[in-house]
């Protein structure tokens, strides 16, 4: 995002915001072609979707038009955007795994990976935080509030 | 009133009774802990404990089941406040001031406050009940279609009316919710929209997830990797007790709060979360300082938390008076009582006195439990915010997917708070404000079925809004503050909101 | 640390050692497609509770409504056939895939990715008109509606939907118009009716019976083969001289392919579950008749009755 040296920079965060909410109503205005709008008096299941989508266009080009005193698009810093991407990654694959390898290993790994690659905590520690979380937290959804959590194919 | 007195008297010797009591109290702990499991609400919390009360006998039921819906609540708006995290859409607005009381290590009055407004909403709401239930629940009634799109569309000009910053903003991050809402078979006529071929999308896009993701997912993405992570809080006990200005600050927003979620609540449906959003937008305008909201106000927290609380109350008046279920939660407890053969219906006040009296007292009994069990516990959660952060973060990202896997065990609503995470911490870098897109999605497919029944009830013709006398009111209400909120944009461009707005961004 | 060390030993200790047994091992979740406090949830809620009994494992209910009764129908029909996800559905799983074919669109499940287990209750549906309405008979309900041609309203618990289906029977059969009002489900039809926000509405015996009892609510008709045991009163369409019955059931099923060991295993607790003393009690409360039929028998009586619905779909044609 931050890499871009163009005739961009003069353009401001609103500016591009609101353009890329226009955008999005213009996607959700060509998907919503395969319903029947109806008509005003009998509304089918296309006519609120094109309503928000006509609104949602609007309102972008709005946000873009009163956006020129708003902060410049290339000041906005991302000093955390790596950390938040390596998070999003790794909660995916916990999520993959969730219900293959089962919900007290994923969390378990989710856990030593974040605790101990990523804040590099002792050991002894990694291994109690995630090692107790895994099991207790099971232990109060799963088997108390009756909760039926994805078991492994190891039976656990 | 004598009468009154009388029956709640046979209320309180049934509440009284050793076990039921005992009852109370266990559903008011168990619900406090479901709570405060992110993603796990009320609605989760009866739901789950639905099928222990089979075994007994009606009147524990539903005493035990509503300790659960209060203590739910209640847990919800702690994870609200220390982690940002909504238990339910209702505690959407608590998380905004909530947290960041937070931030400003004040954890302890806005837990104090929220305890303290619940229990003073909880008390309206069981009065309101009791008084005025067979009055109030008539008045429930005449609330159709055409009624219900007012009241909706009034919820959401009265957004328009509350935005801080920018108005266009606000209202753009409404109409995405209001799109996502979209999303699922259309109840009218079955055809599945937007869904992509995702056979769970067909159910809709649920509130849990979304709140989880944008709120608390977002807030984890912006902070962990920050050069300073949060510093551990150690909070003294003077710090725990929120401070004569902060009573003196939270009395109104708690009075106002009770009585309008209370109204609210009474309303068939399940727009609990416009009690909150229109609590915290009245007490912004009435501030003397609106530029604190968002920054940690007192009040935007002792508003929108006694609301939502009152309005769980209120859900109970048409439950109890006519015996019709009007909301998810108020279903679940119906078909409890149900089971054991009593029939819901006008009557059961009359045919079930100790049952609807006993109900009545031990909600008395509840909301005093729930306030002397949580007071103390302020200074036992705020201990959460002693775990250093590294320590902190991966935990409550695996609650979070822990509690919104729960809900409904499906791993598409894991997917869809990661993603929603994602847009949330992008839209947030870019100064939006992320509270109206939960709002939006709770109120868009209620908004769109309820403006379809309507016409299908006047074969097409828009004249019946106008002819129905409450309806009639809430659009002017609604157009009028819509008016007020656009003056300043219309009249003059530069006004403080230019200010504030480009104060917004910068995080 | 030594608190968390204590925690963990506390966890492990409390866990146990799982064994692998046979099924159910674990949970079981039964989909119902409607709102809590509908017939289908007041029927699935005692049958968990007595399956539970059987088979030694909680049953969840989950309540997935939505257009009908396709969302929940269509979840458990793609659910895994492990015998762990149940589905209580009602009439209504016949007459959707129907509607799909008949929009020409791709349906959201067919019939053939469902196996019945068990037919559990049977009940005939009952017109209900709110009582300012000065009728009191189904001729003088059919005077009105031809008097105000396209008039009156009706709501139902969604479009296609279990309280839709025999509004379109008796409109056909009278040859009337309505406007027709879909909600989410039995809950909210109901209260539609009793606000006086639509005109009639078809309402399950149990559902209406403390509004009736109260006079909130007016019976007409039944649309059952003979008088309803609980509304003696109550005429049916047949003695009215209209040939239309229409019976809201339900029944449960699992996902197609499912293994006969498993579904076994079903069938057997739900004919135990059936006479199980507080499973009778509890339907007979809710005034719910058990209409037990084991699977093969209820695979024919769901044929016969899917095939009558979808007749009728095909006479009611698309919702314009």
């Amino acid at each position: 995002m931050t890499g871009h040296k163009t005739g961009l920079r003069g353009i401001r965060s609103d500016q591009a915001s609101g353009l890329m909410l226009a955008v999005l109503a213009v996607y959700v205005w060509w998907l919503n072609r395969e319903f029947p709008v109806g008509t005003l008096a009998d509304p089918g299941p296309g006519y609120v979707p094109l309503l928000l989508a006509i609104a949602l266009g609007i309102i972008g080009l709005l946000v873009a038009v009163f956006g020129g005193r708003s902060i410049p698009l290339f000041n906005i810093r991302w000093p955390e955007a790596t950390r938040a991407v390596i998070i999003l990654v790794a909660c995916s694959v916990a999520a993959f795994a969730l219900e293959r390898i089962g919900y007290r290993l994923s969390i378990f790994a989710f856990l030593v990976f974040f605790i101990g690659v990523i804040e590099r905590k002792k050991l002894l520690a990694v291994v109690l935080v995630s090692g107790g979380f895994s099991l207790a937290s099971y232990y109060i959804i799963g088997d108390l509030l009756h909760v039926p959590l994805p078991v492994g194919p190891w039976g656990f | 009133m004598l009468e009154t007195f009388n029956s709640l008297m046979l209320g309180f010797s049934v509440a009284f009774q050793p076990q039921v009591l005992l009852y109370a109290f266990a559903g008011c702990i168990i619900g406090t802990l479901v709570g405060m499991m992110p993603g796990l609400g009320p609605l989760a919390g009866i739901s789950l404990l639905l099928p222990a009360t089979f075994g007994l006998n009606p009147i524990i039921a539903i005493v035990l089941l509503a300790g659960v819906y209060y203590g739910a609540m209640y847990g919800g708006s702690t994870t609200s406040i220390l982690m940002r995290i909504p238990g339910e859409a209702a505690s959407v607005m608590t998380c905004v001031d909530g947290y960041a009381m937070t931030q400003n290590g004040r954890a302890g009055p806005a837990l104090a406050i929220a305890a303290i407004g619940s229990f003073f909403a909880g008390t309206v709401g069981v009065i309101g009940l009791m008084l005025l239930a067979p009055t109030l629940a008539s008045f429930a009634l005449r609330f159709g279609p055409p009624e219900y799109t007012a009241l909706l569309l009034m919820g959401l000009f009265v957004l328009a009316y509350m935005s801080g910053g920018s108005m266009t903003k606000t209202l753009a991050m409404a109409v995405l919710g209001l799109l996502l809402g979209m999303i699922g078979i259309d109840a009218m006529s079955g055809y599945t929209r937007f869904s992509f071929g995702i056979i769970e999308l067909g159910d809709g896009v649920g509130i849990v997830p979304v709140a989880v993701g944008l709120f608390g997912v977002s807030e984890i993405l912006l902070t962990a990797g920050q050069q300073e992570t949060p510093r551990v809080q150690n909070p003294t006990l003077r710090q725990l007790i929120p401070s004569k200005e902060e009573f003196r600050l939270s009395a109104g927003p708690i009075m106002r709060g009770s009585l309008l979620g209370f109204m609210i609540g009474i309303i068939p449906g399940s727009a609990h979360i416009i009690s909150s959003f229109v609590s915290y937008g009245i007490e912004r305008r009435m501030s003397k300082h609106p530029e604190r909201f968002g920054n940690g106000a007192i009040e935007g927290v002792a508003g929108p938390e006694s609301a939502n609380n009152a309005a769980a109350t209120g859900a109970f008046v048409p439950m109890l008076a006519l015996g019709i279920p009007t909301s998810p939660v108020t279903a679940v407890m119906i078909a409890a009582i149900m089971i054991h053969g009593i029939s819901p219906g006008p009557m059961l006040i009359q045919e079930q006195p100790d049952l609807f009296w006993g109900f009545v007292a031990s909600m008395y009994v509840g909301n005093v439990v729930l306030l002397i069990l949580n007071l103390p516990m302020v200074g036992l959660f705020v201990n959460l915010l002693r775990i250093p952060y590294a320590y902190l973060y991966p935990c409550i990202l695996a609650f979070c997917v822990l509690g919104v896997y729960s809900v409904s065990n499906s791993i598409v609503d894991v997917w869809i708070m990661l993603a929603m995470g994602g847009v949330g911490y992008v839209l947030r870098k870019f100064g939006f404000d992320l509270a109206p897109v939960a709002l939006g999605l709770v109120l868009g497919p209620m908004l769109e079925l309820s403006l379809r029944q309507s016409l299908a009830m006047s074969g097409g013709d828009y004249g019946i809004f106008l002819q129905r006398p409450i309806a009639v009111t809430m659009l002017a209400l609604g157009l009028l503050l819509l008016a007020l909120a656009l003056k300043p944009m219309i009249f003059k461009s530069k006004d403080w909101r230019s200010k504030v707005g480009l104060e917004d961004q910068v995080e | 640390m030594k608190r968390i060390a204590l925690a963990v030993i506390g966890a492990l200790a409390a866990l146990g050692v799982q064994a692998q047994d046979a099924f159910p091992s674990r949970a079981l979740s039964m989909i119902v497609p409607f709102p809590p406090g509908g017939v289908a949830d007041t029927t699935g809620r005692p049958t968990a509770a007595a399956l539970e009994k059987i088979l030694k494992q909680p049953v969840t209910i989950v309540n997935r409504p939505g257009a009908g009764g396709a969302v929940g129908n269509a979840a458990a029909a793609n659910a895994k056939p492990d015998g762990y996800t149940m589905l209580m559905a009602l009439s209504s799983i016949s007459v959707i895939p129907e509607a799909d074919k008949l929009f020409n669109r791709k349906p959201a499940y067919t019939l053939d990715q469902l196996d019945p287990i068990a037919l559990i209750s049977a009940d005939p549906m009952i017109l209900v008109v709110h009582p300012s309405l000065p009728v009191k008979t189904v001729k003088e309900v059919i005077a009105l509606a031809r008097k105000q041609p396209g008039e009156l309203s009706f709501s139902s618990s969604g479009v296609y939907g279990a309280l839709h289906m025999p509004m379109e029977m008796f409109m056909h059969a009278a040859k009337l118009q309505m406007r027709h009002v879909p909600t989410t489900g039995g809950g909210p039809a109901l209260t539609q009716l009793l606000g006086g926000h639509v005109t009639l509405t078809a309402g399950g015996p149990a559902a209406i019976s403390g509004h009736v009892k109260a006079g909130k609510l007016r019976t007409i008709v039944s649309w059952g083969a003979e008088r309803h045991p609980n509304y003696p009163a109550v005429p049916t369409f047949k003695e009215s001289g209209y040939d239309i019955t229409y019976y809201i059931w339900a029944g449960l099923f699992v996902p197609h392919s499912t293994p006969a060991a498993v579904t076994k295993v079903l069938r057997d607790a739900v004919r135990k579950g059936v006479d199980d003393a507080d499973f009778k009690s509890q339907m007979a409360k809710l005034n719910s008749p058990i209409q037990y039929l084991d699977a093969p028998e209820f695979a024919k009586y769901w044929d016969a009755d899917a095939r009558r619905l979808a007749a009728v779909v095909q006479v009611v044609g698309k919702v314009k």
